[in-house]
């Protein structure tokens, strides 16, 4: 087992980068930019998952950290890259209620306010500091891509969003549990599904309704006629 | 046994696939695959309720069939097997109108089955990450489902739904992983299992119990239309196509609520069932009122009937809130007798859209002369949905209301101020279209057979049970609060 401190302070280091790769999701414009912080973002936290393993050496982590990067940091990125050439959209400029400062102030208090509240409840759960700090982080990132939903206007960088509060979620139940492998497949299947299914509804906003019903029928190959 | 349901269900999907050459007829082979699909799985709920000991277990116990997920199967069957008759003639008409493209019917029928799948094993799920999958299941295909239809605001209307349920939807899943958390610590072995829950609610913290239901509690409401989570439900209500409305309104607003009694249930055996009810009763009461000083303004039939909706769970809240037995029951007759009025409703809407082409009240004119059948639906079902004596929504309306008096009477008035809105809503609708003549008659859609059938069927349905209620009934829905724990 390699040593326990290292790994604690290489958790932390990932947390920091963590928390930086969301601060780029809310600010950063340019649609290829936000598909690789995106990706660097489930790389980090496939990082973490595997960091944890070694600890633990659980092998439903390892499965865990296998399964993100497959899934979100190839998969998912490059579904949305294809859809995003097909747009012929590259920049998403327009935002609501917050700038992008704003946005940053904003989701700075939220991480406190998450502090502030789970230390109240979670000390119940684990007495591990690094426990709470990672539930923090994980529910911090959900609420800052929930922000993200709320203030980009374009559908395409609202469904980043949404898959920054998922690797939230992830970050958060790879400290406070771990659910059934079967349980954790099938909810990442679920979420790809999701996602395919939204970015070919983003991809109907921008286009024609024929475009659509004919990009409908290539995702859903076996109903074509 | 519930094998038997999954093989059926593949078998059906199967023969979707096998190529048709004349277009024409694709449509009737579809829709009889749907028909046989709903009826093979209204037969199996019946046999599963007559000779199934209740609660039995199946796939690693991830699957139970007790009182209640049986009872919710059955009403599910029972408005597919609806849906799915109605939709023979109206699907068919939709393909004569353009509105939904001959290639799109597959897909169309593929997610309507699936959809069946989902929603009865999202009922017999025991496991509640399971049950949350299929729910986000649920929130795929309906959205695939509404956006067949060949207009853009289904795609706007769809993406709504897709976004603000599925974001609700991971709130749920933090509060799940508490949960898990909360079990481990308590048992030594985390579980989402429905039953060890509820044998093991008393060991569970109160306040760490809470915090959790409060994250689960919001993606079930989402997906039940609770405010303020119900922004998506009007406008996929009013574009969905009135046959999946009515699988919107009478079949998947039910399991968000299914969600949360069962949740209700564990807290009921839990300290925290205290704080949990205020925050039910709170959320009911806000839903409430929001739909009722929404619904005055509306001019949009289909829209008005969504709202109603809304407020439906709003008070279904409110009754699983109050959480007595007796306010139990009539929860539970509650969904029934909601799904029953809400599929006539949207049934007779759907044909008004299909004679007027808009859902706008001030469209449809000579409404008795052209579409007697469905002005009657419309009349009769908005009626019974207000409430109106010998319907049963007036029995359900009642009892749970005489129970919200001795729990606090000024919280009574509010709601009954808000259910005269309502009822004004809807006669303000039904006032001003009924007298409305056209210069020049439109042409008479000739409504079909196997879309008359469906709303005769609940008409006599839904007098029935408003004057007579089936001991048969009264047995099941007792077992049912036993089986809860109440």
């Amino acid at each position: 087992m390699m040593n326990l401190q290292l790994l604690n302070d290489i958790t932390k280091i990932l947390f920091v980068l963590v928390m930086a790769t969301a601060a780029l999701i809310i600010t950063v414009r340019t649609l290829s930019s936000l598909f690789n912080v995106y990706s660097i973002q489930s790389w980090f936290i496939a990082a973490v998952a595997f960091v944890l393993y070694l600890k633990n050496g659980s092998v439903v982590l390892l499965l865990l950290a296998i399964l993100t990067v497959v899934s979100k940091a190839f998969l998912v990125s490059y579904v949305m890259r294809r859809i995003q050439k097909s747009m012929h959209m590259k920049r998403d400029l327009e935002f609501r209620y917050l700038t992008p400062i704003g946005s940053i102030l904003v989701g700075t208090a939220l991480i406190f306010l998450v502090y502030w509240s789970f230390s109240r409840f979670l000390p119940v759960l684990s007495s591990d500091g690094l426990f709470l700090f990672g539930a923090v982080i994980g529910v911090s990132l959900t609420l800052m891509g929930m922000m993200v939903i709320f203030t980009r206007k374009r559908v395409i960088t609202k469904i980043l969003g949404y898959l920054t509060m998922e690797n939230g979620v992830l970050l958060f139940s790879l400290f406070i549990a771990e659910l059934p492998f079967i349980i954790e497949l099938l909810i990442i299947i679920d979420l790809v599904m999701l996602i395919v299914l939204a970015t070919v509804l983003a991809f109907g906003i921008d286009s024609s309704i024929d475009e659509f019903h004919n990009k409908l029928n290539s995702y859903v190959m076996w109903f074509k006629e | 046994m519930l094998a038997a349901y999954l093989i059926s269900g593949l078998l059906v999907m199967g023969f979707m696939f096998l190529r048709f050459s004349l277009s024409s007829k694709r449509a009737d082979y579809l829709n009889t695959l749907a028909i046989a699909h709903s009826v093979i799985y209204l037969i199996l709920t019946v046999v599963t309720l007559i000779y199934l000991p209740q609660p039995s277990f199946f796939f690693n116990r991830y699957l139970m069939v007790d009182p209640l997920s049986v009872y919710e199967v059955l009403i599910a069957c029972v408005i597919f097997l609806l849906a799915s008759l109605y939709a023979r003639g109206y699907v068919r008409r939709l393909v004569q109108s353009g509105e939904i493209e001959v290639r799109e019917l597959r897909l169309f029928y593929a997610a309507y089955n699936l959809l069946l799948v989902v929603v009865v094993f999202a009922f017999y799920c025991n496991n509640m990450a399971l049950f949350w999958i299929l729910l986000e299941l649920t929130t795929i295909l309906s959205a695939v489902l509404i956006v067949t239809l060949n207009a853009k605001e289904n795609i706007v209307a769809a993406l709504k739904y897709v976004f603000t349920a599925s974001t609700a939807m991971i709130f749920s899943i933090i509060g799940l992983i508490i949960l898990f958390a909360l079990t481990r610590q308590a048992t030594g072995t985390g579980t989402l299992n429905w039953d060890v829950l509820m044998q093991q609610a008393g060991s569970l913290s109160p306040r760490l119990f809470t915090f959790a239901f409060i994250f689960v509690f919001v993606g079930f409401a989402a997906k039940a239309g609770i405010v303020p989570f119900h922004t998506w439900l009007p406008q996929a209500h009013a574009k969905a196509p009135s046959v999946i409305s009515v699988l919107l309104s009478a079949v998947l607003l039910n399991i968000g609520i299914y969600g949360i009694l069962r949740l209700y249930a564990v807290a009921h055996l839990t300290p925290a069932w205290h704080p949990v009810s205020l925050i039910l009763i709170g959320f009911g009461v806000l839903t409430i009122a929001v739909a009722a000083l929404s619904m005055l303004p509306r001019g949009n039939v289909k829209k008005l009937i969504a709202f109603s909706s809304i407020e439906h769970m709003g008070f279904l809240l409110v009754g699983i809130g109050l959480g007595t037995p007796i306010v139990l029951f009539w929860v539970l007759f509650h969904i029934l007798a909601h799904a029953l009025v809400k599929t006539q409703l949207f049934f007779s809407s759907g044909i008004l859209h299909q004679q007027y082409h808009s859902n706008q009240f001030e469209d449809m004119k000579d409404i008795f002369t052209l579409q007697p059948l469905a002005a009657w639906g419309l009349i009769t079902g908005s009626m019974a949905i207000i409430g109106v004596p010998f319907f049963p929504v007036f029995l359900s309306k009642l009892n749970i209301l005489i129970q919200l008096g001795n729990f606090s009477l000024p919280l009574l008035f509010v709601i009954l101020l808000c259910f005269l809105l309502v009822a004004a809503a809807f006669a303000a609708i039904l006032i001003r279209t009924i007298p409305q003549t056209a210069e020049t008659k439109p042409a008479q859609y000739h409504v079909s057979l196997s879309m008359r059938l469906p709303i005769i069927a609940l008409f006599a349905a839904i007098v029935m049970l408003g004057v007579y209620f089936p001991t048969g009934l009264h047995t099941m829905l007792t077992k049912i609060v036993g089986s809860l724990g109440f």
